[in-house]
């Protein structure tokens, strides 16, 4: 029965003796040379960088992002409902009105944010 | 429906007290009055109608082993002490407001008053051990809070302190009684053990150990040898409290549990032995100390103590009837005496030493005469009540057991001995004080419970009137020479009394160790500083090497470097949280799986 | 008669209600919407006695998933109670969070955090009935996600995003060993619903090692939740960090339910024979460290937060020893006592914080709120006639009862540990001088009358338990 986990056994092995080898290969062949803060900046030619490296965004970015995956995320669970709905209704109503509250708490969810101001760009 | 009445009317009484009329003071007593007489009153009718049966709701029902509920029992027992307690209760709430006048804290006394009646109401309903300990520990607290009623004087808190703490000796054999018994019957309920009684009496000793407990409980409330000495200490509060608490009813309520749990202790003769003889001592020793003391009211009070001895004697030589009725009788009398003396402080301004009496006789002539009833029924003179019910234990003593005969002979002379001095000392002779030349009789609403009570120690003993309220005692082989050769110790002691003290201006006789009743207390004082001493020093090397050393700092220590070991791999925080999370999950995985 | 799922469904609309409320009105006290949950919460809970049975229920599938029997309604009324005391304490904590959360008025906030905690008494409830995977699942998470928010509450606060980031990071980390150990489960048996996992697993030719390595990932997520060592870990961090009356929540509402779901998961796994031992071993380590780590305290709420690591043990103990009614009347002491002490540490802590100093001197500066306190550390130390006495006591009484007798003696000389740490505070507020400013606390109406409900609740439950076990056994 073990047999059956082999493919998995060597995955393992594959991917823990791949990133151990690259680091291990790194350090081999990579010459710990002589380090100036010239060598260590992001570009040895050029500009000369100004600033973070990492810059901040605006917390609405973030806020967005959110409630995209989240209404993606939810659209994502109507597929398989979609799929048997034309199956199922007859007889069993309770299909339609399940998805209705599903659909209306999210509506309740989007009329808040709204509210709140999240879409709003302005300030 | 009554019943419930009864119990709860002084406790309504009480937490109206204490909780809204406090500031008002007559209203208080107004109200802890009549609560008293609901009880009275109800008590009445449920002793008149035998139809009237006992109650009880769930309280406690834990999975079959343990089922205790409020219950109350109601048998020909418990309806007499009813009207009993309710009755000597009720005329000392009417007592009390005359004598309480002039005091700040009348309202604090009465809540106490009416929480001590619903107590010891408690005690005589309750249908199981559990509800009778809570109710016996409550009569305890309100005998604390009465005696240390005047708490700014430092003798009343001590004795107050000492009634308490002696009581909780008794109390707690009472409770490993309690629980011996439920150990072995599995139920704490009265009619339920009765049944199953054979549980505890195939084990001869177990029965004997079990039965001694709960006798511990009554020596420590009846103030019975060794823990007598919280009694004449607690005459420091008012004198109703003396007469209600430790005079008529608290006092009683181990002789009253004792004969509630007859079913037991009758069954351990060599218990019965024990009690006979505690009960004997008591009442010899008691009497020998009263018969030196000044205090009119300690002097009442080695009285109760030796009259308690009479009553567990009584039981201890296995006659509950006997112990009843002499309870029944000297309710009426020590009462009255007590409720006198209280009239006779009143009048003298609260002067108890009577060699500082005297001549009262002509002042207070209600007080001498119904004193002088409740002396006579004391010391045992025919008609009066107290010999009825004397006569009934020496009989009982003399077909049981000579010695203890003998020696409750003599405690009889005694009795008339000291009695009949205390009633020369104070209420014939010159007044020798000049309170005493001055005293005026009390108020009427103090003498009308004195009438009351006269009238009900004169007429207690009678066949008559106490067989509705008890089956009294039939010796058969008493021999008819009993009563007389009482009759003769009586008359002994008190013409000897009345020879050696008449016209004294003090005390002719002076035996040191009787003055200081046996030099219990500093025996008491020494074994206990011993003890405490000795205590002391070996729980103050456990707690400073083996607590605080080993223990605590072990342990804090323990605590603080596993902490600091936390702390440690702390450095990345919340990695560091996940990684630990992560070791216990491996540990778990591993002991489960792999182990 | 009320279908048992129209409750949490009813709690659900109400938070939403009030949501709404709070996002299209601006001007008004916000405090009405704080009252207006308590009138709702105390309509439902009142709701639960009028409860149809559920067999006279259709067998539709949806009773697959959820359970209306005595014991799920019980865990209701303790998650319906529990939120209604925690909104009562956010009253006192209004002020708090307005400070805590940028805004531009100055209640801003209020509103969603009296709408939260209706939220997650809508997943605690339905936890209650959960006896499917899934459903346990979606509850916890529910339950899960509202604590985020609410422990981050007041993001103002370094200490309470601090927390917030804490509970978030570790309680993903659990809900991932759930979810796995649900898919393990699910693999081995075929099954997500409970009882038909039990029937699977009482039967032959099983891959049993399979299973158990399930059971024991649902274990180790559940821990988490209960806070039992090692998965305590988060517990004094994010306690002491949260705001208080969310504290409060988590350490009552957030373990009643783990322990439903506890008991009603370990019911099919105990028939294997490992998992007794675990959840022993679980067991004596986390009472050992919860009181042993509470001893040196200073800081009452982080002492709080051990403390209940400690009471989580004694749980374990019931759970252990098998017996559904010690668990569920130790829950309502514990709901008792630790809400009572909660409530007048957010009263004292107000203007002096939450170390024990300010405490001293309580009895003087208010005789009520130090009588509360003294009620609620006797309780949780066990002290007889207190609600927290008789909980131990049936939990000692169910673990001599199954024989697990090593068991009671540790638990037994925790107890004595605890008694120390508890009656420090005690100690703190008797006996020591107050400080210079002893200014009266104040104690509004509302609190006043939620402190007294508490205080007579552990008595009464200390003297008459017979109510719970009578609700138990409905």
């Amino acid at each position: 029965m073990l047999r059956d986990y082999l493919p998995v056994l060597l995955q393992i092995i594959v991917a823990v003796g791949f990133a151990a080898s690259a680091l291990i290969v790194s350090v081999l062949l990579g010459k710990a040379g002589r380090r100036t803060p010239i060598k260590d900046s992001p570009y040895e030619c050029g500009m000369v960088p100004i600033g973070e490296a990492q810059p901040r965004f605006s917390v609405r970015f973030y806020l967005i992002a959110m409630l995209f995956i989240l209404f993606d995320l939810e659209i994502v669970f109507m597929y398989p409902w979609a799929v048997v709905y034309r199956d199922m209704i007859h007889g069993h109503p309770v299909v339609f009105w399940s998805m209705l509250s599903f659909v209306s708490m999210l509506m309740i969810g989007y009329v808040y944010a709204l509210r709140k101001g999240v879409l709003d760009w302005r300030n | 429906m009554l019943p419930w009445l009864i119990l709860l009317a002084p406790l309504v009484s009480a937490a109206l007290i204490a909780l809204i009329t406090g500031r008002a003071r007559r209203l208080s007593a107004s109200i802890s009055v009549v609560a008293v007489l609901v009880s009275f009153i109800c008590s009445c009718i449920v002793f008149a109608k035998s139809e009237i049966a006992g109650t009880e709701i769930p309280w406690i029902e834990f999975q079959g082993i343990l089922r205790v509920p409020i219950g109350f029992v109601l048998d020909s027992l418990s309806r007499t002490m009813l009207v009993l307690v309710s009755g000597v209760g009720a005329l000392i709430h009417i007592y009390s407001p005359g004598y309480m006048r002039d005091d700040p804290g009348k309202s604090r006394y009465f809540a106490a008053l009416s929480l001590f009646m619903f107590s010891m109401l408690g005690i005589v309903l309750a249908n199981n051990f559990v509800m009778m300990f809570i109710f016996w520990e409550l009569v305890g607290l309100c005998s604390y809070l009465l005696i240390g009623h005047w708490f700014e004087r430092d003798s009343a808190a001590d004795a107050a302190n000492k009634a308490f703490i002696t009581n909780r000796i008794g109390d707690f054999g009472f409770m490993l009684g309690i629980l011996m018994v439920w150990a072995a019957t599995g139920s704490v309920i009265f009619d339920d053990i009765i049944p199953q009684t054979w549980r505890i009496t195939s084990n001869p000793t177990f029965l004997t150990i079990c039965v001694l407990l709960i006798f511990c409980g009554a020596v420590g409330k009846s103030a019975q040898f060794p823990l007598h000495v919280w009694l004449p200490d607690a005459m420091e509060g008012p004198t109703p409290i003396s007469a209600l608490i430790h005079a008529a009813t608290m006092v009683a309520a181990g002789v009253y549990m004792l004969v509630r749990v007859g079913f037991l202790v009758q069954a351990s003769p060599v218990a019965l032995g024990v009690i006979a003889w505690i009960g004997t001592v008591t009442a010899v020793m008691a009497a020998l100390i009263a018969t030196q003391q000044d205090d009119i009211k300690r002097i009442l009070a080695y009285s109760t103590l030796s009259q308690l001895g009479y009553m567990i004697m009584a039981v201890g030589l296995a006659s509950d009837e006997a112990a009843m009725f002499h309870l029944f009788t000297h309710a009426f009398f020590k009462a009255l005496l007590f409720l006198g003396a209280g009239s006779v402080l009143v009048a003298l301004h609260h002067e108890q030493n009577i060699w500082k009496m005297g001549g009262q006789g002509r002042n207070l002539f209600l007080t001498f005469v119904t004193f002088g009833i409740g002396m006579l029924a004391l010391i045992g003179c025919p008609p009066f009540a107290g010999f009825f019910s004397k006569d009934a234990i020496l009989s009982l003593a003399y077909n049981r057991n000579p010695a203890i005969f003998g020696v409750a002979l003599f405690t009889a002379f005694l009795t008339a001995f000291y009695m009949m001095r205390l009633f020369v000392v104070v209420f014939f002779g010159k007044p020798r004080s000049p309170a005493a030349k001055t005293s005026r009789e009390s108020p009427t609403s103090m003498l009308v419970p004195l009438a009351v009570l006269a009238l009900l120690s004169l007429f207690g003993g009678f066949h008559f009137f106490a067989s509705h309220f008890l089956t009294l005692p039939h010796e058969r082989e008493a021999a008819a020479f009993i009563p007389g050769i009482a009759l003769v110790a009586m008359l002994l002691g008190a013409a000897g009394a009345i020879i050696l003290y008449r016209r004294r201006i003090e005390d002719p006789l002076s035996i040191n160790l009787l003055r200081h009743k046996f030099y219990f207390d500093e025996l008491y004082r020494v074994l206990i500083n011993a003890t405490q001493g000795f205590l002391a020093r070996v729980s103050g090397f456990i707690d400073r090497w083996i607590i605080d050393a080993t223990i605590v700092r072990g342990s804090s220590g323990a605590t603080w470097s596993f902490g600091a070991l936390l702390r440690l791999m702390q450095v990345g925080n919340l990695q560091a949280y996940a990684f630990i999370f992560g070791l216990g999950i491996i540990w778990i995985i591993y002991f489960v799986l792999f182990r | 008669m009320i279908s048992a799922p129209y409750l949490e469904v009813a709690v659900l609309v109400l938070g939403t209600v009030i949501l709404l409320i709070e996002s299209f009105f601006s001007k008004f006290d916000r405090r009405y919407l704080g009252y207006a949950a308590l009138v709702g919460l105390a309509l439902i809970f009142l709701a639960t006695f009028f409860i149809a049975p559920q067999s006279t229920m259709s067998s539709a599938p949806f009773w697959n998933f959820y359970s209306a029997d005595a014991t799920s309604l019980f865990f209701k009324r303790i998650a319906l109670a529990t939120t209604a005391g925690v909104i009562v304490m956010m009253f006192d904590f209004a002020a708090l969070v307005s400070s805590g959360v940028q805004g531009a008025t100055p209640q801003s906030g209020l509103g969603e955090f009296f709408a939260l905690p209706l939220f997650t008494c809508a997943g605690l409830m339905w936890m209650a009935s959960a006896i499917d995977f899934v459903l346990i699942f979606v509850s916890l998470e529910l339950v899960t996600i509202s604590f985020y928010v609410l422990v981050g509450f007041t993001r103002r606060n370094p200490a309470s995003l601090e927390a917030a980031v804490k509970y978030l990071v570790l309680s993903a980390v659990a809900t991932g060993f759930l979810v796995y150990g649900i898919t393990w489960i699910f693999g081995a048996t075929g099954e997500t619903n409970l009882q038909k996992i039990a029937t699977v697993l009482s039967g032959t030719g099983l891959e049993q090692n399979a299973a158990l390595f399930g059971g024991v990932l649902v274990i180790i997520a559940l821990g988490f939740k209960i806070a039992a060592v090692p998965f305590h870990i988060w517990v004094a961090d994010v306690y002491q960090g949260a705001p208080t009356p969310v504290t409060a929540y988590l350490s009552v509402g957030s373990k009643a339910a783990g322990f439903i779901v506890l008991l009603r998961v370990l019911d099919p796994f105990l028939i294997l024979p490992q998992m007794q031992t675990l959840l022993v071993a679980i067991a004596v380590l986390t009472l050992i460290y919860g009181n042993l780590a509470a001893l040196p305290q200073t800081n009452v709420k982080r002492l709080l937060a051990y403390s209940s690591i400690a009471h989580a043990g004694y749980l374990l103990v019931a759970v252990v020893s098998f017996s559904g009614r010690a668990v569920a009347f130790y829950l309502v002491a514990y709901l008792l006592m630790t809400l009572l002490s909660f409530a007048v540490l957010i009263l004292v802590s107000q203007p002096a914080g939450d170390q024990l100093e300010s405490f001293a001197g309580l009895s003087q500066r208010s005789p009520f709120l130090a009588f509360a306190m003294l009620v609620a550390m006797a309780s949780l130390a066990g002290v007889p006639f207190t609600a927290g006495f008789l909980g131990k006591f049936l939990v000692f009484d169910a673990a001599i009862a199954t024989h697990h007798f090593g068991l009671v003696v540790v638990a037994i000389v925790t107890v004595g540990a605890g008694f120390y740490y508890y009656f420090k505070v005690v100690r703190a507020i008797y006996w020591d001088a107050p400080p210079a400013s002893t200014d009266k606390i104040i104690v509004s109406p509302l609190t006043r009358v939620a402190l007294i409900a508490l205080i007579a609740g552990t008595f009464v439950l200390g003297v008459y338990p017979q109510p719970i076990f009578d609700a138990l056994a409905r």
